[in-house]
């Protein structure tokens, strides 16, 4: 079984994470989405309505391996895909136009897929699963395998459709991207639901661990401090483990009492650490 | 239906476009204009001077100059005779052989007198030991004769001569056409016509093409199917069109290619065989395009284009259940032996279209497009049965198509392993087409 009970919904303009290891489950769960694949039990409504004919049309896709025609030129085949998804040729050339403009990937206009970079062939397949207007995107790992300056294009474009109104869908096991895109979240792990909900909610479920203490001279003694369980850092800057919240005022009073105190933070767990936790504990 | 367009379109143009569908159509028409040109080549060649030595024989008649003059009467009289005598007298072979050679002939007749009063032996004998086929052809009547004319020595008449070496020749026919009744769908029951040179060849070229256009496209087919599941553009395709809709689009566009392939066949074998000089050499063959059976072309076209939809979804089906283009050729061999089956059950029974084999075989749906045709250029054939056999492959098309959709919707998703037939089957029963 690829996935077991799992339950979601996306909100117009909103990006949804869908997180997990590999092999967790992530693709099964898009493809059900999609409509390439049925649930054994159980249902997907798109807007209320059952998946159809005209649900298609609704729909964008960029699946992980990039999804195009290694022979066929780039505008030909994306105008292609946006006519079978019920839009006219005009319409479509406009967009992809438009699109490869933002990407400035104008060049790539009359060239083959299999002339252009892994993440040129990327961004194409990116153009190929908006240029039809879909009101429901489904991104899988969209962002591998790009270097920093397109991740920042891609995420920008992601964040310009998501305030237009679309519903998308958004894989990846990078937590950094989840952290700045969305909204709620659902962590996956060997076919079931680990953690699911708004991201903040989940974060202030987890305890703060960590102090990030700036002071104007060194602070002897922190180790000392009851619920503090480790102290590392150079001695004007001091990241601190502690096992109970209890543990942070407490620190700062003695701080205060020895130096000047420029910077104090009880900092909530990222992301990854989350992850890390919910999944690594269920692998032990 | 507009969405079915897009595929076709979009098929048809690249699969045009290809590198390799220029290089092979540009290739396969200049073979065939070459091939066109043999007979105009060989004869360019042989009509030298060379020939004309060739042509001309000598004849030791070792004293039987009555049976040498025979043969030299018979083969003049001969129409279109091109054959030369020229009476040698040696006394020895060197002698003779030395005549010839100096007199450069194509080889010498030697008569040697047959023991007490039978026929002589004649022998030819030539620079490389072989008797050219039409001087054999000129050669052994003459003989026939000539013997005849000895043993009878002066008995019988010319005209009686004349019959006895005509060969007889054993008449044939159905008790349906000998008692006149046309039993055929075409209305052009003539036996002569039936068994025309032009009715063989056009039921041979259908068949041929048949073969080669079920194989080379149903190929193509399968393998544009892999490629667009292993580059994963199914997956996007198949969240956009319905897959039956994806299925004939590609079917039909690839058709459309093979077509303007046949096209582009036909215009240069029709523009070889225009060009003056071809013509004169076509016409010793004894062709004539006028003869051309119209009701075999017709119903050859229509069992053409729907045994090839019958491959073609069939290939279709198959390229969907493989992952690699690698893996494609191991997976298509069942229906490249079913091809092959329904080519050469044709081929072997053209002389005997009549056979169980080929009645049977021209009601199952994968060997009818080409055995149908035999049946109904060569041999005796109801309309009724014609249409039997239509039905059935419409049939065929239609539950294979339905099979082959269901497949492809099926087969697009599986990749690694090979999926087993409970699986197939339980993904098979999920999916709507």
């Amino acid at each position: 079984m690829a996935v077991d009970r799992i339950s979601l919904g996306v909100q117009e303009g909103e990006i949804y994470g869908l997180l997990g290891a590999n092999g967790a489950g992530k693709t099964t769960t898009m493809r059900m989405v999609l409509g390439l694949i049925y649930p054994d039990d159980g249902s997907i409504t798109y807007g209320g309505k059952a998946y159809g004919a005209d649900v298609q049309r609704l729909v964008g896709y960029l699946p992980e391996e990039r999804g195009l025609y290694p022979k066929v030129k780039v505008s030909e085949q994306i105008i292609y895909l946006a006519k079978l998804r019920g839009m006219n040729g005009a319409e479509a050339d406009k967009n992809l136009r438009y699109w490869m403009k933002k990407f400035e990937a104008e060049e790539y206009y009359d060239k083959r897929i299999e002339e252009l970079s892994k993440g040129n062939q990327q961004k194409m397949g990116f153009i190929a699963a908006v240029v039809h207007r879909p009101e429901i995107l489904i991104l899988d790992e969209a962002f591998s395998g790009l270097d920093p300056v397109n991740v920042e294009l891609l995420k920008l474009a992601v964040k310009e459709l998501r305030d237009q109104g679309a519903s998308i869908l958004f894989s990846t096991h990078r937590m950094e991207h989840v952290e700045e895109l969305c909204r709620n979240i659902t962590i996956l792990d060997r076919s079931k639901t680990v953690l699911q909900g708004d991201i903040r909610e989940i974060k202030n479920r987890f305890p703060r661990e960590q102090i990030l203490l700036k002071t104007s001279s060194p602070v002897e003694g922190l180790d000392q401090i009851q619920g503090v369980t480790s102290v590392e850092g150079t001695p004007d800057q001091y990241l601190l483990k502690i096992s109970d919240e209890a543990a942070a005022p407490l620190v700062l009073t003695e701080a205060i009492r020895q130096s000047d105190v420029r910077h104090f933070e009880v900092k909530e767990p990222t992301l990854n650490q989350i992850f890390i936790r919910s999944v690594g504990e269920r692998h032990e | 239906m507009n969405r079915l367009g897009t595929v076709v379109g979009f098929t048809f143009k690249n699969k045009v476009r290809t590198k390799s569908f220029l290089i092979t159509t540009l290739l396969l028409a200049l073979v065939m204009t070459i091939g066109i040109h043999v007979p105009f080549l060989i004869q360019l060649f042989t009509g030298g001077d060379d020939a004309a030595s060739t042509n001309k024989i000598g004849i030791a008649d070792g004293g039987q100059t009555e049976i040498a003059q025979q043969i030299e009467n018979y083969v003049s009289a001969l129409p279109n005779n091109e054959l030369e005598f020229v009476p040698l007298n040696g006394q020895d072979a060197a002698a003779l052989n030395e005549q010839a050679k100096t007199q450069k002939l194509g080889g010498y007749l030697e008569i040697t007198p047959g023991e007490s009063g039978t026929f002589p032996a004649v022998k030819y004998i030539s620079d490389d030991g072989v008797v050219p086929n039409d001087i054999q052809a000129a050669l052994q009547p003459a003989l026939e004769n000539a013997k005849t004319r000895f043993i009878t020595a002066g008995a019988l008449s010319d005209a009686q001569i004349a019959q006895l070496t005509t060969p007889v020749q054993l008449q044939f026919s159905s008790y349906d056409r000998a008692a006149g009744v046309d039993t055929s769908s075409s209305g052009s029951g003539n036996n002569e016509e039936k068994f025309s040179p032009m009715n063989f060849i056009t039921v041979y070229v259908l068949m041929t093409l048949f073969f080669f256009s079920a194989m080379l496209t149903g190929n193509m087919i399968a393998s544009e199917v892999t490629s667009e599941k292993s580059s994963r553009v199914m997956e996007i395709l198949i969240t956009s069109v319905s897959p039956l809709t994806q299925m004939f689009g590609k079917v039909m566009g690839v058709f459309l290619v093979g077509l303007l392939q046949i096209v582009v066949f036909g215009v240069t074998i029709a523009v070889n065989l225009m060009l003056p000089h071809n013509r004169n050499v076509l016409a010793g063959f004894d062709l004539d395009f006028s003869q051309l059976p119209v009701d075999v072309l017709v119903y050859g076209l229509i069992f053409y284009i729907l045994g090839y939809f019958l491959y073609a979804l069939l290939y279709a089906a198959v390229g969907s259940i493989v992952s690699r283009t690698e893996d494609l050729g191991q997976a298509v061999t069942p229906l490249t032996m079913l091809s092959l089956a329904a080519f050469y059950i044709g081929i072997f029974s053209l002389n005997s279209t009549n056979s169980l084999l080929m009645k049977i075989s021209s009601f199952v749906p994968f060997t009818s497009p080409t055995t149908m045709i035999a049946r109904i250029g060569l041999g005796e054939i109801a309309f009724w049965e014609i249409v039997v056999s239509l039905v059935l492959l419409l049939a065929a098309i239609f539950f294979f198509g339905w099979l082959s959709a269901k497949i492809y919707r099926t087969g697009v998703l599986m990749y690694g392993k090979r999926p087993s037939f409970k699986e197939l089957r339980k993904a098979m029963k999920a999916y709507k087409i």
